[in-house]
């Protein structure tokens, strides 16, 4: 077992930002914590890299205690924050070196490392750039070639896609594949679906400081969502009139979408024959739709 | 014990390089300014003020003040660089994050801040004596120790700042320990006048702010006037030094590490 957690528990102040929580994350597998805002999701990654303490309840990276050996811990995990903490005030390179110094390689080995890593992230012409000159999608590559620099057996990453172009995104998830067929073992947060059904081997969805399921993307769909979905653009209305005529068809209602779920697509020809004129998608179901069923489609205040 | 100065390993070090890396890559918007308010002390005090004055203590008042210019340039150096420069890469760069999301503790982070403001400050005082002994206003060779109480005195100013800037939610309290401790500090000491024109009880005051302390040592070795109270100034000194270091190590790993 790469992480262990029993019964984990933070609390600040008042506040549960997680609460009896249980995981454990095997060797050379990709893990996706997914949930709301304010789930608890950065606070438990940051407990692995032993940065916030917890409150109860154990918590073992390979194999040790995060309040006991947090220096050992640390020297063999990579960490890419949700937040840019680049050092603004170097350049590409230098961000590299110091964060190798860090880690304690020897002068010769890390320039090798950070020769090889910016050339893993396709940086190698900006090694010279100052932090503040690069664009957003190459910060977020430096911050990953930074995180590989002490060839981590564990790479915690905290939403490591948001905000950046189709073209990065991709580019990130070929490199962090790549590294899972190395046997690198990934953790990640995000809140694209489709990123946690490419990448994740297992996804643990939280939801208010806690773990509400956990399985693999697949198994989330078949255990919550029967294997279609009819999304129709609705107004209160029609929305209405179309329940009324076909009450008992199992369905969600969101703003302007009501959402019915059916075991084959055939199903849907009853509605689709009444209102054929309504704008609609037939597909299957996704994760995206188990997690709007599992922690609710609305927002909260 | 666990998150104080013993829990430092020498791996501080590497952070306190990355600092001289950033001063050294800036390095003339670095010294120019710092030379710039102990310059103008010397113009202000020596040529004008001291015009006016004949002796403090025996000596030519220039003589009397060089200690305090030195003083207070070391204090200041330190002070920017442990609040303001500290609170920067706390806060908006988020650099400490960084650092101890690697085997760097946050203790280690702590001390070597304090450890690169004393640097500033031990800097600057190098510095501004070489200015000192080139205009001849310091001619006692004892004075080449000077920079090293500076050194300890900017320590002591850099722990002061870290326990205020590892506490604070925004940069802006840090206008009340300005105008609150560092200003009254720099100007009570016996930097620029006897603290034996004061009445008591502020006299007693101002001993117990190590600065003084430091102010008198460097004089004294800047006039060659030693004597063994010195010895006591620099053990009582020290000790607070050390102690405000232990606090500021504690209370950064405290605001790190949550």
């Amino acid at each position: 077992m790469v992480i262990q957690a029993k019964a984990l528990h933070k609390r600040y102040g008042g506040v549960v930002a997680v609460e009896s929580l249980n995981f454990s994350v095997e060797k050379g597998r990709c893990y996706g914590l997914v949930g709301p805002n304010g789930a608890g999701k950065t606070t438990t990654m940051k407990m692995v890299y032993c940065i916030v303490l917890p409150t109860s309840g154990s918590l073992h990276v390979f194999g040790m205690d995060v309040l006991r050996e947090p220096r050992r811990i640390k020297a063999r995990l990579g960490v890419v924050p949700q937040e840019n903490n680049l050092d603004p005030d170097l350049t590409t390179w230098q961000n590299l070196m110091v964060y190798a110094r860090y880690f304690g390689l020897p002068r010769q080995l890390a320039r090798e490392r950070c020769r090889e890593q910016l050339d893993f992230m396709h940086l190698s012409e900006r090694a010279g750039t100052p932090v503040p000159d690069l664009s957003g999608g190459m910060k977020r590559r430096l911050i990953m070639s930074r995180a590989l620099v002490n060839d981590p057996e564990l790479i915690i990453l905290d939403e490591p896609t948001t905000g950046l172009d189709p073209q990065v995104r991709h580019l990130i998830w070929d490199k962090l594949l790549e590294l899972k067929d190395r046997g690198i073992t990934l953790l990640m947060t995000t809140h694209y679906m489709d990123e946690a059904q490419k990448l994740c081997d297992e996804i643990i969805i939280m939801d208010q400081a806690r773990r509400i399921d956990e399985g693999s993307p697949a198994e989330l769909i078949r255990r919550h969502l029967p294997p279609y979905v009819l999304e129709v653009r609705a107004s209160r209305g029609l929305a209405a009139d179309i329940l009324a005529r076909f009450p008992g068809f199992s369905h969600q209602e969101s703003g302007q979408s009501l959402y019915f779920y059916a075991g084959a697509a055939a199903d849907f020809d009853g509605i689709l024959s009444a209102w054929p004129r309504a704008e609609h998608v037939l597909r299957p179901a996704s994760l995206e739709d188990v997690f709007l069923k599992l922690t609710g489609r609305e927002i909260r205040a | 014990m666990r998150n104080g100065l013993l829990s430092v390993t020498p791996a501080f070090f590497k952070v306190w390089l990355r600092n001289a890396q950033v001063y050294v890559a800036l390095l003339k918007f670095n010294i120019i300014p710092a030379l710039v308010e102990p310059m103008l002390f010397i113009l202000v005090f020596g040529l004008g003020l001291g015009s006016y004055i004949s002796e403090i203590e025996g000596v030519p008042y220039i003589k009397f003040v060089a200690a305090g210019i030195l003083g207070s340039a070391s204090i200041m150096q330190a002070t920017f660089e442990c609040t303001y420069g500290s609170f920067f890469r706390m806060k908006i760069q988020n650099t400490f994050e960084g650092m101890i999301s690697t085997p760097i503790s946050a203790g280690e982070v702590g001390l070597a801040e304090i450890l690169w403001g004393a640097s500033r400050g031990f800097f600057n005082s190098v510095l501004v004596l070489s200015a000192l002994l080139l205009l001849g206003i310091v001619n006692h060779w004892q004075a080449v120790f000077a920079p090293l109480f500076m050194f300890l005195a900017a320590f002591n100013f850099a722990a002061l700042a870290i326990m205020v800037t590892s506490r604070i939610a925004q940069m802006e309290y840090f206008r009340f320990y300005f105008a609150g401790f560092v200003l009254p500090a720099q100007f009570l000491c016996g930097t620029f006048f006897p603290i034996s024109r004061f009445p008591e009880p502020v006299q007693l005051f101002a001993w117990v702010i190590p600065f003084t302390s430091y102010v008198d040592i460097t004089r004294s070795l800047m006039l060659d006037r030693l004597s063994w109270r010195l010895g006591l100034e620099a053990i009582y000194a020290l000790a607070t030094t050390l102690l405000f270091a232990e606090i500021a190590v504690r209370s950064m790993h405290k605001r790190l590490v949550t």
